[in-house]
């Protein structure tokens, strides 16, 4: 089994530090900026200096799990992220295209995908498996697979995490392809210590499966539940991105309709990677409130893409 | 504990600047003949060497009988390859299937050309820019193959497709699925071509691997598939195989963002802890395919590591970017179906355009083509920014 042993999300909420968040949280409907610690705290002021957003964001999320987790080194770092680093990617492809003569390498070298987990390696001085993945709007499911894959093979700490950013020419982008009323685009990093010891009164993932391809949903939903010998009403809290009647889901909704349920898109805003809060939001919402058995989270954002994380309280 | 699932090579798919497919690949390889050459391309510097396929999109489209669209060029070379791989398998109700892609830029090729007029202020089609995202660039090689499920896509920058690989090695594994079809594609694109340029390692000369007066590499492109299979998928399939996959590592260098340290940490850990995973003591390592891109960094700090683990008895090795170009996310997978072919054939690949051993270690590749090699195991390393570095094993049936 792996628990989770540490959570810090920085998002466009007082997510970070602030254990019991999600109990009041307010939706988001102007984007904003997102809300973020002091920097210098975590990150050395030249290093910070040539850092974008996501960066930042990340590293310092990351750090705050390590400080937070108080077990040392993770063996691995594994993170997902839809559109990877944008801000540095647009600023190359930018003088690229505008600037003649040798360009300044800083925002191509910062523009991989894998800038994220290779920063956190380099001030963590960790030498471990070191994973990015990017899968849309399943970057997240498919970074915690990998995680309890390498716990399975007998690793005892993985630091898994995911992050996005923002930046005002993909809302451009978006206000031209996105036809549906969606919630405002934002950034967010969620970083997460899993563990293969149970603490006192941890939260546990119990599985995490993604699935590719447009077949029947509720289908999927129900053979994975039935998997772990559980019903529809055993859940008793369900994250989804967006309600069930946005989805045009109904008939689906209906099976659920005695579950607790939130939205978390409505907190988080949009970006790929915004289960890794949901999934923040569930954990804290757990270890407030220990009846809370089992926790479903649905992440059918994408129209051909599901990922489903199932959650449970436990004990030592 | 269950031994380990044994993992069977049963399919191979390449398109790349020495050719379309497995057999034009192999004949160049044999033939000494080096894919880079000027640019074919308007959208790319004239007079500039790079590793090209040789068609445009619109051929690629035409070779893949698919309806215009929207396609990166990502896209329709992983298309290529990963049809010619796939082999036109059909889904099975007993077998899970998986699909593992890698990609750096993802369509960044198409997304150059968008943001060009869109800098310009001319009329843009937003469409373009579904092609995007790295994400999507596979799912469209999945979809063009009837795969659904575990369908997934790396980006560690130039050791993306190795992770590729080592993931549905793992998820074979540990029983998560029975075959998947995993490997690599990068376009050439100005972004890429201009960010090596900027980083003062782009030779404007051809590159010389692993030679005391390299300079820097060319970049190319292409993509590259393998199917695993586990012994349960083989009996169903009843697909023969070429050789096995018995060892992966990944680990970070964790000294510099695009540096590789001096004394070559993380690929020394990757390159032992995939021997270690592969059963092998470093004596038993017929023929190593390195990574070898032709900077001054890269080759002297993956010549430390070698030495690390295999001292004064290093075993043969070249580097066959010389003649495929830097294919960043597609060159392990490149690099991972030469291995294998060096392996099937018993050949010993060449190392084109080296005439000195570096100063600082005096390490010599293969230089000339040698068959009727008895090979067992061949290593095949990749590194990338970051400090990712990741190291694969592959080795004969009986071994």
């Amino acid at each position: 089994m792996h628990y989770i042993k540490a959570a810090s999300s920085i998002t466009h909420q007082p997510s970070f530090q602030q254990k019991g968040f999600a109990a009041d949280l307010s939706p988001l409907s102007v984007a904003g900026e997102v809300i973020a610690p002091n920097y210098k705290e975590y990150i050395e002021g030249a290093l910070l200096r040539r850092m974008g957003k996501i960066l930042r964001m990340s590293v310092a999320a990351a750090k705050d799990v390590i400080l937070q987790a108080d077990a040392g080194q993770p063996n691995s770092i594994v993170v997902g992220t839809g559109l990877g680093c944008l801000l540095e990617t647009e600023k190359f492809l930018t003088n690229t295209l505008t600037l003649t003569g040798m360009l300044p390498p800083t925002a191509f070298i910062q523009s991989t995908h894998n800038t994220i987990a290779g920063q956190i390696s380099l001030i963590l001085e960790n030498h471990g498996y070191n994973m990015t993945h990017t899968q849309n709007t399943l970057s997240f499911e498919h970074a915690l697979i990998d995680a309890r894959l390498l716990l399975d093979e007998g690793q005892e700490l993985v630091l898994v995490g995911a992050a996005d950013e923002s930046i005002p020419f993909l809302e451009e982008v978006s206000r031209n392809l996105l036809t549906a009323s969606l919630p405002v685009l934002t950034s967010g990093a969620s970083f997460f210590m899993l563990d293969t010891r149970v603490a006192e009164a941890t939260v546990a993932i119990i599985d995490v499966k993604v699935h590719f391809g447009a077949e029947d949903r509720g289908a999927i939903v129900f053979d994975f539940l039935k998997e772990h010998d559980l019903s529809y009403p055993a859940i008793d809290l369900l994250m989804t991105p967006l309600s069930m009647q946005q989805q045009g889901l109904d008939s689906f909704g209906k099976v659920f309709a005695g579950t607790r349920q939130h939205t978390y898109l409505d907190y988080s805003g949009l970006y790929p990677s915004a289960s890794a809060f949901g999934f923040h939001m569930a954990i804290d919402m757990m270890q407030m409130d220990r009846r809370i058995g089992y926790t479903l989270i649905i992440n059918n954002l994408s129209a051909n893409s599901l990922g489903l994380i199932l959650l449970k309280n436990c004990e030592a | 504990m269950v031994p380990a699932a044994k993992i069977s090579i049963t399919g191979l798919g390449i398109v790349s600047a020495i050719g379309c497919g497995v057999e034009e690949n192999r004949r160049a390889l044999v033939e000494g003949q080096s894919g880079i050459g000027t640019t074919y391309s308007e959208t790319l510097p004239e007079g500039l060497l790079v590793g090209a396929v040789k068609q445009s999109d619109q051929e690629l489209l035409q070779r893949l009988r698919l309806p215009n669209g929207y396609y990166s060029r990502t896209s329709l070379l992983g298309m290529v390859a990963a049809r010619e791989a796939w082999d036109g398998q059909s889904s099975h109700p007993s077998l899970r299937t998986g699909f593992i892609g890698a990609t750096s830029v993802g369509g960044m090729d198409q997304t150059e050309q968008f943001y060009k007029q869109y800098l310009q202020g001319r009329k843009v089609d937003f469409k373009s820019l579904i092609t995007h995202d790295s994400g999507y660039t596979m799912e469209v090689i999945a979809q063009d193959l009837g795969l659904t499920g575990y369908v997934n896509t790396i980006s560690t920058a130039c050791s993306s497709s190795a992770n590729a690989i080592m993931l549905g090695a793992r998820l074979l594994q540990q029983g998560r699925l029975d075959r998947v079809l995993v490997g690599g594609v990068d376009p050439l694109s100005m972004f890429t071509i201009q960010g090596f340029r900027s980083l003062m390692i782009y030779d404007e000369a051809w590159c010389k691997p692993f030679d005391d007066a390299r300079v820097g590499l060319n970049l190319g492109e292409g993509a590259a598939f393998m199917v695993l299979e586990n012994e349960k998928s083989i009996e169903i399939t009843g697909r023969l195989p070429i050789c096995r996959l018995t060892g992966w590592a990944n680990a970070a260098d964790a000294y510099h963002q695009t540096a590789s340290s001096p004394d070559g940490k993380g690929a020394t850990l990757a390159i032992g802890q995939a021997l270690q995973k592969a059963g092998l003591f470093p004596e038993e390592v017929s023929y190593i395919n390195v990574h070898g891109t032709g900077t001054k960094n890269n080759d002297l700090s993956e010549s430390i590591a070698m030495q690390n683990i295999f001292g004064d008895k290093l075993p043969p090795f070249s580097s066959t970017k010389a003649y495929t170009g830097h294919t960043l996310a597609a060159a392990a997978a490149i690099e991972g179906v030469y291995s294998v072919l060096a392996l099937r054939d018993g050949m010993l690949l060449p190392n084109l355009n080296f005439s000195t051993p570096l100063a600082e270690t005096g390490l010599s590749p293969i230089v000339e083509l040698q068959t009727g090699q008895d090979l067992t195991s061949v290593l095949s390393n990749s590194f990338g920014f970051g400090g990712n570095n990741s190291s694969l094993v592959f080795s004969s049936n009986g071994y």
